[in-house]
């Protein structure tokens, strides 16, 4: 959604509506009752948004597989788009991406709308397909030197290799590495022209953790380097680990969104500050007598509540006041899986599910 | 349009292939391997030991030295029969693939002929035939005997009279008395080896480059349909250029065949490997899993290969395989390469080849247009 000010050309009365670009919505002044039309730009001014989806849908006969969603991401941050298989997660991705074309909807890419102007974004993005294998009997080296022989624009190859720590197996054959490393070098494929946005699929699914560990570290390389990063992805501790932006995704719409502590602020539960081993019987009560909900669990540990991460350092100038020693302080606050399960009442398992 | 990509492509192909050996197996050793084995079967007969039925009605000293020559050739067991005896019933009741009938009257022939040489004023233009008897559900079989008793009246037509055919036979072969089966089938193997490889390849690129997410991530690059194509054909036809001379090289220096090459069998090489490729394209459209695509590409290429008279001569067929054989593209192929560089007959050259073309443009066109690398 975009908005626009306009004039009422009867009576002078400036008001503010809200539209999508392309759109043309009809208006009445509230002043003299005129009746009118405003027209929203088709392509949006911030020079900030990377990509812009405005009431996007994807309809296969009677199934809706991404039904009118909308979303921005900023320059230079990682954008989780995370949901279950089958979510409309790949589906939306691929549209961004023109594999396939929408039934509705706009999008934007660098200000361009991508169903005129895609060939012109092509140099400026990059993808990482999922479960994307690249030539088999080409080495790591030659296959990036492959890609880049397609752009105009190219980045150092041997820079590309160092950053992504893949010297060792620059010799290698694509076929010859392990899980971890393929997605690596698919990472490393999808930097070989330098892009502005880098849209990585699932880029973790089916590696084993230390593996999947090792990708999220060339991921959050990514933004280091100045990369918008579009991740889809269905582990939620992926998406915890490394967005800067989540939208949560879950039978074709889009059910939550914003940073991870917006989310657990939004339709998380209360933190939980947990004190072990208290040395007085009395620091539920204390806690209780200044304004906390505290209360003693069965192993006589002490669980207070807490809505804002700012009431820690007051609990714990109580403690010290009080003189109340303790064997260790635990804090747990929710996290986006029971987020998921808390908007959709089911879980999001493993295997996205 | 992106050469220097076009280019890179198709070096990195090139040694992608090489550094496959299975690949380059079934590019280089498999054609070689039939040559050789196919070759070695059908040109010396050492190895196989054929029942040959032979009928003397003749009886005569020449017909007997012309029995004695067939008994003398390894591999070949002659059979001689009564002549008074119905050839027809005895080949069905002994179950017998050919039978030789030697006619009454080849001594009389003779006779007149070296008659003819003592008298200049008189020219002798007559030929007495042989007759063959077939059994057509037998091809393999009549092929090579029909091949070593044309040589063999060769033989005797050259010792008697220098050249000049008084001896003959009287079921019409598509092999030419010069030509053995190795020169038939040579041109086969090329036309066989291209198919196989450019349907293969084309199913390849479109299946498992589908699955691999390598044609969803071209999308999203700067290439064009074109370009990618150009290059991949470049590709293919450096695989057939690579096997045909291959092939060419082995036929010549192992069985000694002559061969023209001439600007057709270019043309025919190439204009065949967009022939298959474009098929090749059409089964990748709608055949998307990689094992159901090669399954399809198997199920193409096998009856082809046997229908369109890759082995054995189309007349020898039944006459409804030889209505199918009409239709299939790589009967032209095969039909085409033969006449251009085996037989050297330019107006079946062009005829083959000239259709050919219009395959080749048919089924490219089809198969660039079907060629789909978004999804739905």
């Amino acid at each position: 959604m975009v908005d626009k000010t306009v004039r009422c050309p009867n009576c002078g009365r400036i008001m503010t509506c809200f539209g999508n670009p392309g759109e043309v919505i009809k208006i009445t002044c509230s002043s003299c009752y005129l009746e009118g039309k405003v027209t929203f730009n088709k392509t949006f001014q911030s020079k900030n948004i990377a990509i812009e989806v405005t009431n996007l849908k994807k309809k296969y006969d009677n199934l809706v597989a991404v039904n009118n969603i909308s979303f921005k991401i900023k320059k230079g941050e990682i954008f989780a788009f995370l949901g279950p298989n089958g979510a409309g997660k790949t589906t939306t991705v691929e549209m961004i991406e023109s594999i396939r074309q929408p039934t509705a909807g706009n999008i934007w890419i660098d200000g361009k709308d991508i169903k005129t102007s895609f060939n012109d974004v092509k140099e400026k993005i990059s993808i990482l397909p999922q479960e994307f294998h690249s030539f088999e009997k080409l080495t790591v080296k030659e296959t990036l030197v492959y890609f880049s022989k397609i752009y105009k624009k190219k980045a150092d190859i041997n820079n590309i290799i160092n950053a992504m720590d893949l010297k060792d197996e620059e010799k290698k054959y694509y076929k010859d590495l392990s899980g971890g490393l393929k997605q690596r070098v698919g990472v490393a494929i999808s930097l070989v022209n330098d892009p502005d946005i880098v849209f990585l699929d699932e880029p973790t699914t089916g590696l084993d953790p230390k593996s999947r560990r090792e990708v999220w570290e060339v991921i959050a390389s990514l933004r280091d380097r100045g990369k918008t990063v579009f991740l889809t992805t269905h582990y939620m501790e992926e998406a915890e680990y490394l967005a800067d932006h989540i939208a949560i995704i879950h039978k074709g719409k889009i059910i939550a969104e914003g940073t991870l502590d917006e989310l657990i602020y939004k339709y998380g539960d209360e933190s939980i500050l947990r004190i072990q081993k208290s040395s007085s019987k009395k620091t539920a009560n204390i806690l209780k007598e200044n304004g906390f909900n505290a209360y003693t669990e069965g192993n006589g540990d002490i669980a207070v509540k807490i809505k804002y991460k700012e009431r820690i350092l007051e609990i714990l100038s109580i403690l010290k006041h009080e003189c109340i020693e303790y064997e260790n302080i635990d804090i747990r606050r929710s996290n986006l899986e029971e987020i998921f399960l808390k908007i959709t009442g089911s879980k999001l398992l493993e295997n996205g599910e | 349009m992106n050469l220097i990509f076009v280019f890179h492509d198709l070096l990195a192909n090139i040694k992608g292939w090489l550094r496959s050996p299975g690949t380059v197996f079934w590019t280089i050793l498999f054609p070689i391997l039939l040559i050789l084995i196919f070759g070695a079967i059908f040109s010396t007969g050492d190895e196989i030991e054929l029942d040959l039925v032979v009928q003397d009605h003749d009886e005569s000293l020449i017909s007997k030295e012309f029995v004695g020559t067939l008994k003398n050739i390894s591999g070949l067991n002659v059979i001689v029969l009564d002549k008074e005896k119905d050839p027809r019933e005895y080949m069905q009741d002994e179950d017998k693939s050919a039978l030789l009938a030697i006619p009454k009257g080849l001594n009389t022939t003779l006779i007149e002929y070296i008659e003819t040489q003592f008298t200049p004023t008189e020219q002798f233009d007559d030929t007495i035939n042989f007759t063959m008897y077939v059994n057509p559900s037998d091809q393999t079989t009549i092929s090579i005997l029909r091949s070593i008793i044309n040589s063999v009246i060769y033989k005797f037509n050259m010792n008697i009279t220098g050249g000049q055919s008084i001896f003959g036979i009287n079921e019409e072969s598509s092999i030419t008395e010069d030509f053995g089966y190795i020169d038939f089938f040579l041109p086969g193997i090329i036309g066989f080896t291209i198919m196989t490889s450019c349907i293969y390849g084309s199913i390849e690129r479109n299946t498992k480059f589908r699955k691999d997410g390598i044609l969803r991530k071209l999308l999203t690059m700067p290439i064009t349909r074109s370009e990618w194509i150009l290059s991949k054909m470049l590709f293919m036809l450096f695989l057939s250029f690579i096997s045909t001379s291959v092939i060419l090289i082995f036929g010549i220096l192992v069985w000694q065949i002559s061969i023209k090459i001439n600007l057709f069998v270019i043309l025919l090489i190439i204009a065949t490997s967009f022939l298959f490729s474009g098929i090749g394209m059409i089964i990748g459209r709608f055949v998307k899993e990689q094992e159901t695509a090669d399954m399809a590409g198997g199920a193409i290429t096998f009856p082809m290969m046997f229908l369109a008279g890759t082995f054995f001569p189309l007349d020898q067929m039944p006459d409804f395989l030889q209505s199918i054989a009409q239709v299939l593209p790589l009967y032209y192929v095969n039909e085409g390469m033969r006449n251009a560089m085996i037989y050297g007959d330019f107006d079946k050259t062009l005829y083959f080849t000239g259709f050919v073309l219009v395959f080749s443009a048919i089924f490219f066109i089809i198969g660039v247009f079907l060629t789909k690398w978004d999804e739905d």
